[in-house]
C-alpha cells in the first residue's frame, strides 16, 4: 500500500518553478531517501505534503487522503521533524511532548507511557533541563521524539542529519532505523552515504521532478557497472597492457582500472591470457549512489 | 476542545516563565499606585516649586486635590500603560512564524483557528487583569484618602477605557494575521488608533471614533451623558468582532 501519493505537483516562487510535474510514492514500511542537491525543493515538496505551502497544481494523498492548503486534518498520519527543529525553550522535554500529545489528542495514561518511551529511545529520558540550554543534536534528537509521538503512519525528516556532527548524525540514523519497526519513512537528504546507509529505497530530484526512483538496488542496477581493476603480478606487465590497450589507466602498485564495453574487456584478457601475463586480481567497480546521483543531475 | 485548552495552557505558561506576566502586574500595580499618589503630593510639590515660581511672576493658591484629580491621573497614565502592553505582546504570533515553533504544533493537526483564539483569548485576559489590577489599587486608595462618589460615572468611563485596549488587542491579531513581522504590527496597529484619534477630531465624526472612548473627562465631571459614547461603542465592538472573525481565513490562508 502507498503512504504517499504525489502527482503532477507544480509550485512556482515568483518566476522561479521549483517543483515542475513531481510525481513520486512512498510504499509502506520503507525508508524512502528523498535525494537532492540544495535548493532544489525538497524542503518545498515536504511542506505541500504537511499542507504549509500552497500550490500551483498537482494533488498529494497521505494514506489515501488527499492534503488540503492550510486545513491539516492530514497530519494527523504524518510526524514531522524539520531540519532545524524549534521549540518552546522555556519548556522541559517531558513538558514539550505532553503539550505536543495534548494538542494531537492523545489518551493521557498513554501520552504519558509514550512519552517516557520515547524520550528513553531518544536517550533525553534523565533530562530535567528545560530546552532552552539543548545543543542541536540534542534538539534534533527531541525533534524525532515528538514526531514519533502519535505514532504516525509517516515520518517525514526534512534534512535530520545534515548541520551535525559525525557522532550526532550517527545517532539519528540508529534512531531512524530503529523507528523503521513503527512507521514509514521518507526522508530528505543530500548526503548520499546516509542513504546507502539506511533507506529501503530513494528517489532522485531534480530540476523540480523525480529523475529516478527505486530501492537501493534497482538504483544500483539501474546503470552498467562502472568498469574493472585489474591487477597484474609482476609490475613490468602493467606498462605492457596500457601499450596495448589505449582505455587503461595505471592506478597503484600493479593495478590498472579500465572503463569500457564487456566486449573490450574480453580483449584485454584473451591478449593476456596468450601472452601469458598472470593476473592477481579482477574486481568488478559497483556504481556508488555518488556516481549515479551524479550522472543524473548531470 | 482538548487541543485548544492545551495551546491556551501552554500559552500561560509562556506568559509566567518568559517573566511577561510579572511585568504587566508590576507595571499596572506601579501606575495603580501612582496615579492616588500624583494626586496626593501635588499641593507638596507645588509648596515646593512656589518659591522659584514666585520669582518667575507665578504665584500659587491653595492647590485643591480630590477623587477627580486621583482619577485624571488614571485616564492620563493609562494610555502608557497600554502602550506598554502593546509592545510587550504584541509578537505573540509573529514569534511564533519567525521561530517555526507553531509549524510543529500545526503539524501536530492542531487547526489555525483554535491558535488566533487561544492567543486572543490570552491577550483579553492580561489586558483585563492588568487593566483590573491599576483600576483596583487606584480605586482602593482614592477611597482611602477622598471619596469616590463625586465621580461621575467612574465605572462606565473605565470601561470604556477597557473596551478601547480590546479593540487595539483585535487590531494586534488582525494585523498578526496578515503581517509576518512585530515591528509591521506595531506600526499598522498604532497606524490606525492614530487615526482614530484624528478622525475624532472632526466634531461630526467624533461620535462614530473608538478613540471616543478614551474621552473620558467630560463625562466624569458630569458634562457629558453616557448616550454620547453609544454610537462609538457599538462601532468599537462590531470592529472587535469584524477583526478577531477575519483573522481566522486569513491566517488559515497563510504559508508559514
Amino acid at each position: 500500500m502507498e503512504i504517499l501519493a504525489i502527482q503532477g505537483l507544480k509550485k512556482s516562487f515568483g518566476s522561479k518553478e521549483v517543483l515542475c510535474g513531481l510525481d513520486l510514492s512512498v510504499p509502506e514500511h520503507s525508508i524512502f531517501g528523498f535525494i537532492g542537491r540544495n535548493g532544489v525543493g525538497k524542503t518545498t515538496t515536504m511542506k505541500a505534503i504537511l499542507g504549509l505551502l500552497k500550490t500551483d497544481s498537482g494533488q498529494i494523498c497521505v494514506m489515501g487522503e488527499k492534503v488540503r492548503f492550510g486545513q491539516t486534518r492530514t497530519n494527523r498520519h504524518i510526524g514531522y521533524l524539520p531540519d532545524v527543529p524549534e521549540f518552546y525553550s522555556y519548556m522541559t522535554p517531558l513538558e514539550y511532548l505532553h503539550f505536543c500529545g495534548e494538542i494531537s489528542g492523545m489518551d493521557k495514561t498513554d501520552l504519558v507511557t509514550r512519552s517516557n518511551e520515547l524520550l528513553e529511545l531518544v536517550g533525553l529520558g534523565q533530562e530535567r533541563r528545560r530546552i532552552k540550554g539543548f545543543s542541536r543534536g540534542m534538539k534534533q534528537r527531541l525533534g524525532i521524539a515528538q514526531a514519533l509521538l502519535n505514532r504516525p503512519k509517516l515520518l517525514i525528516c526534512d534534512e535530520p542529519t545534515s548541520a551535525l556532527d559525525p557522532v550526532g548524525r550517527k545517532e539519528i540514523l540508529d534512531i531512524l532505523l530503529a523507528a523503521k519497526e513503527q512507521t514509514t519513512i521518507l526522508f530528505s537528504t543530500h548526503i548520499l552515504s546516509d542513504v546507502e546507509r539506511i533507506c529501503t529505497e530513494a528517489a532522485f530530484l531534480d530540476n523540480g521532478r523525480i529523475a529516478m526512483q527505486g530501492t537501493i538496488a534497482e538504483l544500483r542496477s539501474m546503470r552498467p557497472s562502472d568498469g574493472f581493476i585489474i591487477e597484474t603480478e609482476q609490475k613490468e606487465t602493467v606498462g605492457t597492457l596500457i601499450k596495448a590497450f589505449g582505455g587503461l589507466k595505471a592506478t597503484e602498485g600493479n593495478s590498472l582500472t579500465f572503463h569500457g564495453s564487456k566486449e573490450r574487456f574480453f580483449d584485454i584478457m584473451r591478449y593476456a591470457a596468450e601472452n601469458r601475463i598472470p593476473i592477481q586480481r579482477i574486481e568488478r567497480i559497483e556504481p556508488t549512489l555518488e556516481s549515479l546521483f551524479l550522472e543524473v543531475t548531470k | 476542545m482538548k487541543p485548544l485548552s492545551a495551546f491556551m495552557k501552554k500559552e500561560y505558561l509562556e506568559a509566567a516563565r518568559t517573566g511577561r506576566l510579572i511585568i504587566l502586574v508590576l507595571l499596572f500595580s506601579l501606575f495603580g499606585i501612582m496615579n492616588p499618589a500624583i494626586a496626593k503630593l501635588t499641593p507638596w510639590m507645588m509648596e515646593m516649586f512656589s518659591d522659584s515660581l514666585a520669582e518667575s511672576g507665578l504665584t500659587f493658591t491653595n492647590v485643591h486635590v480630590d477623587a477627580f484629580t486621583s482619577w485624571t491621573q488614571f485616564f492620563k497614565n493609562i494610555p502608557i500603560a497600554l502602550i506598554a502592553f502593546v509592545l510587550i505582546f504584541s509578537d505573540s504570533f509573529t514569534k511564533e512564524y519567525k521561530s517555526g515553533t507553531l509549524l510543529l504544533a500545526l503539524t501536530k493537526g492542531l487547526s489555525r483557528y483554535k491558535v488566533v483564539l487561544a492567543k486572543t483569548v490570552l491577550l483579553l485576559s492580561l489586558w483585563t487583569l492588568g487593566y483590573g489590577l491599576c483600576f483596583s489599587i487606584t480605586c482602593g486608595y482614592t477611597a482611602y484618602f477622598w471619596d469616590n462618589s463625586i465621580v461621575n460615572h467612574l465605572f462606565f468611563a473605565a470601561a470604556a477605557w477597557w473596551l478601547f485596549g480590546v479593540w487595539i488587542i483585535s487590531l494586534i491579531v488582525l494585523f498578526s494575521s496578515l503581517l509576518l513581522s512585530n515591528t509591521s504590527v506595531t506600526l499598522c496597529t498604532g497606524g490606525i488608533a492614530v487615526s482614530a484619534y484624528l478622525l475624532s477630531v472632526i466634531p461630526k465624526a467624533k461620535a462614530y471614533s473608538p478613540a471616543l472612548l478614551m474621552d473620558t473627562n467630560s463625562i466624569l465631571i458630569g458634562v457629558e451623558k453616557i448616550d454620547v459614547y453609544i454610537k462609538a461603542i457599538l462601532i468599537t465592538v462590531s470592529m472587535c468582532i469584524i477583526c478577531i472573525s477575519a483573522s481566522i481565513p486569513i491566517i488559515n490562508k497563510k504559508q508559514l
